[in-house]
């Protein structure tokens, strides 16, 4: 039965989550370790980590493409079985069919939700706008440069209409330049279509710019050992003082060991 | 653009002189006698040659036309068949990780037989006629396809296939239109390396027990002592080959739109 | 990148090879019962150990192995060298290209009336085909892997002072092997095909003329043998390639 919507309640519940490996060598990893999480509507939430903490396994789990070990995850109140159903995803590797131009790769998600194909092509002509690549529609990927690939990547993530929106260190193999422009793209895109996103990243800068809260992951086994609201506006300059404080903060989590996580403080505006 | 000319002018002019020099040579030492002509026919004897065979016909008056024409219908027929049992098959089989694990010894080990060795049993089962022909061919093209496709669909990159699945793409159409499209460049190269093996197959199978067809033609040839028409038959097998590659070259452009065009230098 | 095989895979690979030869069996004793068309596995072996002494075997196993291990090293040598001396010198290689495109798409198997007319029927006509047969997918393969040498590397040893010969000997050609190595063991495999196919037509011993002659006989169930003797051969050869390969240049690169 499915739990009424309530305005407050969280669009994202990760419960009790735990999830084990088995590695090569015939051990057991506690890739994640009850892990505990609420997302809020339209929130912008980043999972940070060194590689191998498990953020990217959490978000999988979230995106139903990894059963869940032990525990559950719900979204919009109900328990996630399988991937689709509104869970939109950006993978860090080209993930774009090779075969379709940029604009048919938007309007495959379109069509897969139910539309026709004249209004699927309308809603990826929108998107591609918003994207800032308008005249890129009839290019394949392999023409495009891989910041404008993940854009497309995006769109065609948003032309499911979806519930919330996954991210799996999805500027991760762009050079830093591009990086920057993605970040600054992403948040005009965000705020133009507001949506639960969720996006996992090892960068703490990029963390630090995008989210309104950060999550920091620690590995082996894989718990939440920090976690900071971010209230400041954006964008957000660098060399703001409350910001590099929490640099610091989050650098020396990342460095040990944590046992408990530390309750969410307010970094002032 | 009259720079770009010049240019290709003058780098075809070293190669070309070459080969004119080569050629030259060729005639002069057969003309002095160094080298029987029957050992090594010189390039004036080898284009008379060529005219004859296609106008009066070699051996008992078989067109060179005619061989061609029945070469290529048993490459193609052979080479249909073999494609269109191969696809299907491999298709259902590259996607299914168990019957992949089950039939794959036996599909190593039909790969390895020599094709050729079969005839003998062609020849029994189908008799000397085009039907044994076919049937070699079909066999090697056949077994280098299915294993092509077979990997073909277990090389389909998964993130493509889970980027589907976030979409909540049905399975049929998971297959249909992810899984298809990605293998085809695969399976377009496969398809490639089948068309070389059924000519290999054909111009063998083709030696022994017939007399018309490229193959029959130069064995012929040869047991009448004319190893100009021998040598002819060589080039124009060398030409067929050529054709058949241009033209599966053009179907991959049709059918792979979306290729990056491998500009590597070629040797 | 394919996971290794189960357990269970590794069992269903052998059941089915085994499921396979006793339908075989069984269709041939009971479904077309006649040995003509298609003989049992078990007549085939008989027939071959009633025929085929050990030692008759030995010989055309022999000769045929003689044959593809002279076609193919003649093949390797002046196929590598060949393919080295054309990538490293594009003068050479300008010279020489087009011969190579001339008679590459020639293949193999239609130089053997040639042969034949220049070196008679005897052993030098047939080890010459397989020579040409495993030299093209080796010239070439050298040929592309010397063109293309990562310029990186190149550059990297001359900023050490390494130029000429020593870049040569000890950079372009060590940073070949690998694609020298892939393409050894498609000649290797084409060379066997080949090898085959010589001997159908034109020979009178080895593997292959085994065959011809079991047919000749109305001995289909040698016949039967003798391919399968072929695809042993050619796998266990394959597989000892590989293994040398990897052992070699396999330990520091992917091959």
């Amino acid at each position: 039965m499915r739990k009424p919507v309530r305005l407050d309640s969280p669009v994202i519940e990760i419960i009790d989550v735990s999830k084990r490996f088995q590695t090569e060598a015939a051990t057991e990893v506690n890739v994640l370790d009850r892990i505990n999480l609420s997302i809020r509507e339209n929130e912008f939430v980043v999972l940070l980590g060194r590689s191998g903490c498990g953020k990217t396994t959490l978000l999988n789990v979230i995106a139903g493409l990894t059963p869940v070990g032990d525990g559950e995850v719900r979204v919009n109140g109900e328990r996630v079985t399988g991937p689709g159903k509104g869970k939109g995803m950006v993978f860090q590797q080209n993930a774009l069919f090779p075969w379709l131009t940029a604009k048919r790769n938007i309007a495959f998600a379109a069509v897969n939700r139910g539309l026709s194909r004249k209004q699927a092509d309308d809603l990826a002509g929108d998107l591609l706008e918003l994207v800032d690549l308008a005249g890129a529609g009839d290019k394949y990927p392999f023409e495009l440069s891989g910041g404008m690939q993940q854009r497309v990547a995006i769109a065609r993530a948003l032309a499911l209409d979806p519930k919330i929106l996954l991210m799996d260190e999805p500027f991760g193999a762009l050079d830093e330049l591009t990086r920057n422009e993605m970040q600054d793209e992403l948040l005009r895109v965000w705020s133009a279509r507001r949506k639960t996103l969720v996006f996992v990243t090892h960068s703490i800068w990029e963390g630090l710019m995008l989210a309104d809260r950060v999550i920091v992951m620690s590995p082996r086994p894989g718990r939440i050992v920090l976690e900071r609201r971010i209230e400041l506006p954006r964008p957000r300059s660098r060399t703001d003082l409350m910001l590099l404080a929490t640099y610091d903060e989050i650098w020396a989590a990342l460095d040990r060991k944590a046992v408990t996580a530390t309750p969410a403080k307010k970094v002032a505006s | 653009m009259t720079g770009r000319w010049q240019k290709r002018l003058a780098d075809a002019a070293v190669p070309a002189a070459i080969l004119i020099g080569f050629l030259t040579g060729w005639e002069a030492v057969v003309a002095l006698g160094w080298v029987r002509p029957i050992q090594v026919p010189p390039p004036s004897r080898i284009v008379a040659s060529a005219g004859e065979l296609a106008l009066d016909g070699f051996p008992a008056g078989t067109l060179l036309g005619e061989h061609v024409g029945i070469t290529f219908l048993r490459i193609l027929t052979g080479y249909a068949l073999a494609l269109a049992l191969a696809i299907p098959l491999g298709l259902l089989v590259g996607s299914n990780r168990t019957l992949d694990a089950a039939t794959a010894p036996i599909v190593t080990f039909c790969r390895s037989v020599a094709t050729l060795s079969l005839l003998p049993l062609a020849v029994v089962w189908f008799g000397v006629g085009e039907a044994s022909k076919v049937f070699l061919i079909g066999y090697g093209c056949f077994w280098v396809m299915l294993s092509n496709t077979i990997a073909a669909i277990k090389l389909v990159d998964p993130v493509l296939i889970s980027a589907a699945r976030t979409m909540d793409t049905p399975p049929p159409d998971i297959f249909l239109k992810v899984v298809l499209p990605a293998a085809l460049p695969r399976m377009v190269a496969g398809a490639r390396v089948a068309l070389g093996v059924g000519f290999m197959v054909i111009v063998g199978a083709e030696m022994i027990g017939t007399t018309r067809g490229l193959g029959a033609l130069i064995m012929e040839a040869r047991t009448f002592y004319r190893s100009d028409i021998t040598v002819v038959g060589m080039f124009v097998i060398g030409a067929i080959g050529l054709a058949l590659s241009y033209g599966l070259t053009r179907a991959e452009a049709w059918l792979l739109p979306w290729q990056r065009r491998m500009h590597e230098r070629r040797p | 990148m394919t996971p290794r095989a189960t357990v269970f895979e590794r069992l269903a690979g052998t059941l089915s090879v085994i499921a396979a030869l006793a339908l075989w069996e069984l269709a041939s004793r009971f479904v077309w019962r006649d040995p003509q068309i298609l003989p049992a596995p078990s007549e085939a072996l008989l027939a071959a150990a009633r025929v085929l002494g050990p030692w008759d075997l030995a010989q055309h196993v022999g000769i045929s192995l003689f044959r593809i291990l002279a076609g193919f090293l003649l093949a390797a040598l002046i196929g590598v060298s060949l393919g080295i001396v054309l990538g490293w010198s594009p003068l050479a290689a300008r010279c020489l290209r087009p011969f190579v495109e001339i008679l590459r798409p020639i293949p193999p198997l239609a130089w053997l009336p040639l042969s034949i007319i220049w070196f008679g029927l005897g052993e030098p006509s047939k080890v010459f085909v397989i020579f040409l047969g495993a030299f093209f997918p080796i010239f070439t393969s050298a040929w592309r892997g010397m063109t293309m040498v990562s310029p990186t590397l190149i550059r990297a040893a001359q900023t050490m002072d390494v130029d000429g010969a020593r870049l040569l000997w000890q950079v372009a050609i060590p940073a070949t092997l690998p694609d020298i190595a892939a393409g050894l063991r498609v000649g290797f495999g084409l060379a066997f095909g080949i090898l085959v196919a010589a001997e159908l037509i034109a020979a009178k011993s080895g593997m292959g003329y085994l065959i011809m002659e079991a047919r000749q006989l109305g001995q289909l169930g040698i016949a039967i043998f003798g391919i399968f003797l072929i695809g042993v051969v050619n796998l266990v050869a394959d597989h000892q390639l590989a293994r040398a390969v990897r052992a070699t240049v396999g330990r520091w690169s992917n091959v």
